[in-house]
Formats: structure tokens, C-alpha cells, sequence
């Protein structure tokens, strides 16, 4: 079935090259939403290269690209400021892609590996507020002809016009096990999140700060665990993430399910429990307003933010690892796994749409991200 | 650590993090970064000792886990050792019949 409609200027090449296909509304509450002028669209990757936009308005793919440079899967994506520029990780986590996703047209990439030193960047990687420089999350394994020798981690920063044989401009010193950068709207300085939370000076690689993650200062609360691979802050500028610990009551431990959440202009870090741990939550995204966080796995949960409380859960078809919210905060999106994204009312957690994506490549991993249509 | 005693050389070196004061680093799953650092229960086991919290299906969590080398020792990584395992097989729920088992090349 072919979709006749408008298209916002920027995405205009791109879809005179694809034809779009509609997903099926599954009853009247999910019928297609009427498109407005800065409608959504959804950005995610799929085994083995392809990366799709997706109207969220008509639960149809506007367009589809085939990443020559992919190799096998598309991880963390992260746009430009302007959001006419995807950057993928992608080929083993040992290459950074820039897309024009008006075209598809490949304007930066990235080799982190050399033939004697192997190179893999475990989902980090984020772009200044100018969208002219790259850091990327280095974890670099020499290659000798008898032995690996493991080498010391370090954020490595590209400029963006670099073109397609990109080399760091300059690199600094990393702490082992991080799994996110944030850039700070400020532009001078960026998170990383790994043991603690760390924050670096972009220009010099400084260590401005360090705060508790692993080592936090809750009262009475174990050691926290936590898994953030989905670096998205939009629609608010704040990371969310759901963290497990044991809050110590009567002598007893007893499991509990927080908050944390990290507002990236001012600095604030906040974790709240909200519930005892009765399933197991991936990945979170607070909603435009700031009242409610939605979070996925087997199950779609609804925190009340200030009430600190769990708010509603339903189960999904199948598991989910990532989350986003509408604009309009009507909505919210789950994908990063199997070939599907999902489309839920944020009220009810009623399903409104199951859009299957061609071929039912799987997600794997990919980051679900929300850009406009200009 | 008393208990346990290294047979070969890798879990021998978790004896000189001991002397060395690194047990530290040891710790739980938060923040995993590599293959060797997941220790935490994998396919069998879920955070409350059952399976109904494990990923469901399966097939929705098997690319999520060989991609990024999760639990190597369950599920062959494409991230290093087997980059070419899931290659033409781009669904976990439709291919999942055609891949392989793999074995440890001598």
C-alpha cells in the first residue's frame, strides 16, 4: 500500500527514493494520527545494515537506508544538533558512521581499529552543541604477533567534517568500563557514565567531576546495579535509567527499583525507589512534562514522578529494550529488539500500532531515537 | 577466596588482584564493558531465581546478547571470536533454525 502525503523539506530526497508501507492500526484508538508540521519520526538500526525513519504519525517507514559500512549491526545512533546527521555505531563497535538522512548520503566515518591495534567503543560516543566535534569511548587492544596486549581506555575526538577517513584530532585519558557520554548543552563539557559519573572538560580532556554511581550515598541501600546503553534525553535534556539495590530494612534486604535521573543542563543528579523490584526494567524515558517515566523490558511501566510511585504496567508482546516518548507526550515508542516498533498510549499503556519492519530484521541493540520533520 | 583454588593461569591472576588489592574492581553487573566482565546469571536464571523475567522470547534477546558479547560462553559473540556466525541470518525469529553451533578452533 502506497502513502500519499506531505513531506517536510529535508527528508524530501529520501523519500521520492523509498516507498513508504503502513503498518496496520490494531483497532480505532490506533488508527493513524493525523501528521502535523513537526510530526515525529524515529530513527532506529536493524541487522545488517539497515537504518530506517520512521513517521510516527502513519506508523510507516519514510525511508530506508543500506549502510555499506555497517557489517552486521547498527548500535548507538546520536544526531546531530541540527538532526540532519545520524551518527552510527556500527562494524563490531569499531566504526562511527555519519549519515545525511535526507539522502543517505555516507559524510563521516571512522575506523577506530588499526591493522596491529584493535579498537571497540562500547556504545559511547556523543557530538558537541555546534555538531563539529565526535568523542568516542576508545577501548584499544594492541595486536602482536604472539600476544594481545590490553591497552589503557581513552575518549578519542573526531571533527565532524573530517570526511570519510576521520582521525582524532586529539585523544585523553578514559576510565575503564564506560558505557555513555552525554554532552552537556553547555558544549564545554560532557558525561561519561561507567562505575561513577564522571564529567569531562571536551577541550582538554580534564576530569572536572566525579559522583557516585557505584559508590553513591544513598542511606541504607546496597551497592546500586544499573544498565544504560539507550543515551536518550529527549524530549527533556534529562537521562533516565532504572538502578536496582537493596534497601536495608529490619535487617533484612529488601530489593527495590529507583530512578535515576540526570538533568544535563543543571548538573542534577537524583535517584528516588519507586517501587519493591517486581520486574525487571531496561531502559526509561521521561515524558515532555516531566511527570512520568516510561520504561520497558517484558513489560511497559509508568512511574508517577512526583509521587515517586509505580503507576501502571502492562505486558508487552515481547521484550523490548528501548524506549522514547512522543513531543507531544501522547505516545510513547518501544523497539531496540526483534524486527518491530511499538506504539502505546501514554495514559492507558493501551498498544495502539505494532509497525513490523521489512524482512523482520532484528534491532539489536539500536538506539530508538525521536527527530522532527522539519 | 580461601576456598578456591586457580587451574590454570588465567584464574591464577585472580589470586595476584587479591594481592594487588584490585577485588574491588570486581564487582557486580553494573557497567559491563567486554566479554570477560559479565558474570552475572545469564540464559538460566533471572534476578528472582526463576525464567519469567529472563527475555521473552528468547529470539528477543539473542542478537542483543552475541552482538555486544554478552554471556560469550552461551551464545557465540560476532563482536570478536565469531564475527561471521549470524551473517544472511538477519532474524532472530525466522533464522534462528539456520545458525550454527560453533567450536573453539585448535
Amino acid at each position: 500500500m502506497e502513502l500519499v502525503r506531505s513531506l517536510g523539506s529535508w527528508a524530501m530526497g529520501a523519500a521520492m527514493a523509498i516507498s513508504a508501507t503502513l503498518a496496520l492500526p490494531l483497532n480505532a484508538s490506533g488508527a493513524a494520527r493525523a501528521a502535523t508540521p513537526a510530526a515525529d519520526l524515529l530513527i532506529t538500526g536493524a541487522k545488517p545494515d539497515q537504518l530506517f525513519i520512521i513517521d510516527a504519525a502513519t506508523r510507516s517507514i519514510r525511508t530506508e537506508y543500506h549502510l555499506a559500512g555497517a557489517n552486521g549491526q547498527i548500535f548507538t545512533i546520536v544526531t546531530s544538533p541540527d538532526q540532519r546527521i545520524a551518527y552510527l555505531l556500527v562494524d563490531k563497535m569499531e566504526r562511527i558512521l555519519g549519515i545525511e538522512l535526507a539522502t543517505g548520503r555516507e559524510v563521516f566515518r571512522a575506523d577506530l581499529s588499526a591493522p596491529d591495534e584493535r579498537v571497540k567503543d562500547f556504545f559511547a560516543l556523543t557530538v558537541t552543541p555546534d555538531g563539529k566535534e565526535l568523542i568516542a569511548y576508545e577501548l584499544p587492544t594492541r595486536l602482536k604477533p604472539s600476544e594481545y596486549i590490553v591497552e589503557e581506555p581513552r575518549f578519542a575526538v573526531f571533527r565532524t567534517d573530517a570526511g570519510l577517513a576521520a582521525k582524532p584530532v586529539r585523544s585523553y585519558p578514559a576510565p575503564r568500563r564506560i558505557h555513555m557520554l552525554l554532552m552537556r548543552p553547555n558544549g564545554s563539557t560532557f558525561y561519561a557514565l561507567g562505575f561513577d559519573l564522571y564529567e569531562y572538560d571536551v577541550k582538554t580532556g580534564k576530569l572536572l567531576d566525579t559522583r557516585g554511581i557505584q559508590k553513591w550515598a544513598l542511606a541504607d541501600h546496597s551497592q546500586p546495579d544499573l544498565l544504560a546503553f539507550w543515551p536518550v534525553t529527549e524530549p527533556t535534556g534529562v537521562f533516565t535509567s532504572p538502578v536496582y539495590s537493596e534497601l536495608k530494612k529490619d535487617d533484612k534486604g529488601v530489593p527495590m527499583t529507583a530512578l535515576m535521573s540526570l538533568n544535563l543542563k543543571s548538573g542534577e543528579l537524583a535517584y528516588a525507589d519507586f517501587e519493591p523490584l517486581s520486574a525487571l526494567i531496561f531502559s526509561t524515558v521521561l515524558s515532555p512534562d516531566r511527570s512520568h517515566a516510561y520504561g520497558v523490558y517484558t513489560t511497559l511501566t509508568s512511574v508517577d514522578m512526583a509521587g515517586h510511585r509505580l503507576e501502571k504496567r502492562v505486558p508487552l508482546d515481547h521484550t523490548f529494550y528501548a524506549v522514547n516518548v512522543s513531543t507531544d507526550g501522547r505516545e510513547i515508542y518501544v523497539g531496540g529488539t526483534n524486527c518491530d516498533v511499538g506504539f502505546y498510549d501514554a495514559k492507558t499503556l493501551a498498544k495502539n500500532a505494532i509497525l513490523k519492519l521489512p524482512g523482520c530484521s532484528d534491532q539489536t541493540l539500536s538506539t530508538l531515537r525521536v527527530i522532527h520533520d522539519h | 577466596m580461601s576456598e578456591l583454588k586457580p587451574t590454570n593461569r588465567k584464574a591464577e591472576l585472580l589470586l595476584d588482584a587479591v594481592a594487588e588489592g584490585h577485588v574491588a574492581e570486581v564487582l557486580a553487573m553494573e557497567t559491563v564493558a567486554g566479554c570477560a566482565t559479565t558474570f552475572d546469571p545469564g540464559w538460566e536464571v533471572d534476578p528472582f531465581g526463576g525464567v519469567a523475567s529472563l527475555c521473552q522470547p528468547m529470539e528477543a534477546d539473542l542478537y542483543g546478547c552475541s552482538d555486544p558479547c554478552w554471556w560469550p560462553a552461551q551464545v557465540p559473540d560476532t563482536m570478536s571470536t565469531y564475527p561471521n556466525w549470524d551473517a544472511g541470518k538477519p532474524s532472530a525469529p525466522g533464522d534462528w533454525r539456520d545458525l550454527d553451533s560453533v567450536f573453539p578452533k585448535k
